[in-house]
């Protein structure tokens, strides 16, 4: 019988032709993920927050990441600066040696120091003084137009400047402002902070580090942590407060004290304090639950001839676990350590400090005529856990933060090629990802964008302000 | 932020027009006298959680208790006192390396050979009010850095990481 061409037949049809069929069709899971996040492209999707749009009077780290953070997700932010100056951050170049030129039009021979990176992605550049009533007037003309500002300013300042939120509520009540700085309000209220002082008075810095017994000390993480940790929670506070905003239609005001933060990093120190009259002592490389578990000092270099102090000299940690029983017997046969295993089967014995100084002290005598990566394969091969602790330059070129995008070139339309990573660190988001269009512009690069384009502030009028310093 | 004493003492009939700039962290709560980089005027503050409570007043005859830890002069083309010099700005003693007493390390290409925007001087802007665009053309703006990029390019001396 002839077909009926009316008739459609499953079995005719491109596809799977049964459920198991469909299941065996999918694509693999790494594929669909690929596809999904197509890193790389981020800029051909929508961004989430496009139409927020944010004031920044920010300096430094903290307070300037917690907008880049609503920057790179698409909100339109301006950064207000010191006329000429800057911020300070564009002055504390690491080693005060890596700078990029010029700061400003006026200042061709000063540059923004690369410290200035990663805080303020994506952001306009103007300039204003606050301290001039004409310039006070603008600066509300601003808050009328804008969702919110960031600022971290001593308690107080812009409240003196009739610019804080009760003022600015009243101009624009949607308006969400946030102060970010040291202390807040109460016992030290014009304590300033900076990172390091926040590790140490929430008591971060007292456990980290190794004991002194095994001449260690307390220890602040080298990178400003605080800093980065303090920005992201500001930048979760403000999506609240968005939200709150639009099922209320009101703006609010968040104040976040930079030395709170901390204490959140702490785990669970303070609780263990409250239950049993217990401070928590640093244990440093080594883990208080778990053994064997922490960081080892392998005897060899994996770049013994190389240049850079940090190849030559510091290729030599590597990360060991194998605190299951199994595991532990394992680590015990290949390193022979069998008295070791038979002194400490169970695990609450292994975990009590003394039982750890000897395993880990074994450990390293083990180790001490072998270098790093012989030390992670052999482990590797036994099925054990161990990862060299790599340098940025080994993170750089290592293929998974390659593959996923977290550290990658961006050819910056003002300073060129450019290698970056903190705008891409946050998880991959599949419709709205997050992106980097340019790190940093030059003070006041956007001064006539933001006057004239945005407020209408004749050309004139600008041109006067520049000269007598306004902006 | 870092705050300034900018001295207009008069020196061989024309006023000094040095800017002095102050540590900040070193000056948030600080009583004393102060030496101008380029004249020697010695002025008196005191600051408190960071403002300018008293001065900048001139104290002459007083020996100055420290130096500006930077100072530079405007209008001569921003001419300028590093830290460290000598008997102007004040000495730090934690430079960690002899190589970085020197000038800034100034690189022309990535490390993987393209070109950067790092460089100074930097040709002044066209813009009014510091304005800048958001495309620097290098082949129009750094013709020589060009050329070596195009050198560059067909040595293979070109990555992509």
């Amino acid at each position: 019988m002839a077909k009926d061409p009316r008739v459609t037949r499953i079995e005719e049809l491109p596809g799977p032709k049964s459920k198991g069929e469909m299941e065996e069709f999918k694509m693999p899971y790494e594929e669909y993920c690929k596809k999904l996040f197509d890193v790389g492209n981020e800029h051909t999707k929508p961004t989430a927050l496009k139409g927020i749009k944010w004031l920044s009077c920010t300096m430094y780290i903290f307070t300037p990441h917690a907008v880049a953070n609503l920057a790179e997700l698409g909100a339109e932010v301006i950064k207000i600066e010191m006329p000429r100056m800057g911020d300070a951050m564009r002055h504390t170049s690491p080693f005060n040696e890596c700078y990029l030129y010029p700061l400003h039009d006026t200042r061709p021979m000063t540059g923004t120091g690369l410290g200035f990176t990663n805080a303020n992605v994506n952001k306009y550049f103007i300039t204003m003084d606050y301290h001039v009533p004409e310039m006070v007037d603008v600066f509300y003309g601003l808050v009328k137009k804008y969702d919110g500002l960031t600022e971290l300013y001593r308690p107080g300042t812009f409240d003196k400047w009739k610019m804080s939120y009760r003022y600015l509520s009243e101009i624009n009540p949607r308006f969400i402002y946030v102060w970010g700085g040291g202390f807040g309000y109460g016992p030290k209220i014009f304590g300033g902070s900076y990172d390091i002082l926040g590790q140490a008075h929430a008591g971060l810095a007292s456990i980290t580090g190794m004991h002194e017994f095994m001449g260690g000390h307390c220890t602040k993480q080298t990178n400003w942590v605080i800093d980065w940790q303090s920005g992201n929670l500001i930048t979760a506070s403000v999506m609240a407060a968005i939200h709150h905003r639009r099922k209320t239609g009101l703006g609010t005001m968040i104040e976040f004290s930079q030395v709170q933060v901390p204490t959140r990093m702490s785990g669970y120190s303070f609780p263990l304090y409250g239950k049993f009259g217990v401070v928590r002592q640093r244990w440093g490389n080594w883990d208080t639950q778990l053994a064997a578990h922490g960081i080892i000092l392998c005897g060899k270099s994996d770049f013994p001839d190389a240049e850079n102090p940090q190849d030559k000299f510091c290729a030599r940690y590597a990360m060991v676990s194998a605190f299951q029983d199994a595991d532990f017997k394992e680590l015990c046969a290949i390193t022979g350590m069998k008295t070791l295993y038979e002194k400490y089967k169970a695990h609450n014995q292994r975990a009590e400090g003394e039982a750890q100084v000897e395993i880990y002290g074994a450990l390293e005598k083990w180790a001490a005529d072998k270098s790093r990566s012989e030390v992670c394969k052999i482990l590797n091969d036994a099925g054990l856990l161990a990862e060299p602790v790599r340098n940025d330059r080994e993170a750089y070129e290592s293929p998974h933060y390659r593959e996923r995008g977290t550290i990658r070139w961006l050819d910056d339309p003002l300073f060129g090629d450019m290698v970056l990573h903190a705008g891409y660190s946050s998880g991959l988001l599949e419709k709205t990802p997050r992106r980097i269009n340019w790190h940093w512009r030059p003070v006041g690069a956007d001064n006539k964008k933001v006057y004239r384009d945005m407020l209408g502030v004749p050309l004139t009028k600008i041109k006067e302000w520049y000269d007598k310093a306004y902006i | 932020m870092c705050d300034i004493i900018w001295c207009k003492k008069e020196k061989n009939g024309k006023p000094c027009d040095t800017i002095n700039y102050l540590d900040p962290y070193f000056f948030w709560n600080w009583e004393g006298t102060i030496s101008c980089a380029e004249c020697g005027t010695v002025y008196f503050i005191h600051m408190i959680q960071g403002f300018m409570y008293i001065g900048p007043e001139e104290r002459p005859g007083e020996k100055a208790d420290i130096m500006p830890l930077y100072a530079d002069k405007p209008y001569e083309g921003y001419a300028n006192y590093q830290p460290g010099v000598e008997g102007r700005t004040r000495p730090y003693q934690c430079k960690p390396r002899k190589e970085l007493l020197g000038v800034a390390d100034m690189v022309k290409f990535s490390i993987r050979g393209r070109p950067v925007r790092g460089w100074r001087p930097q040709p002044p802007s066209a813009g009014l009010a510091g304005s800048f665009g958001f495309h620097w053309d290098i082949q129009k703006l750094a013709p020589e850095v060009w050329e070596q990029y195009q050198q560059k390019l067909a040595k293979g001396e070109v990555k992509d990481w």
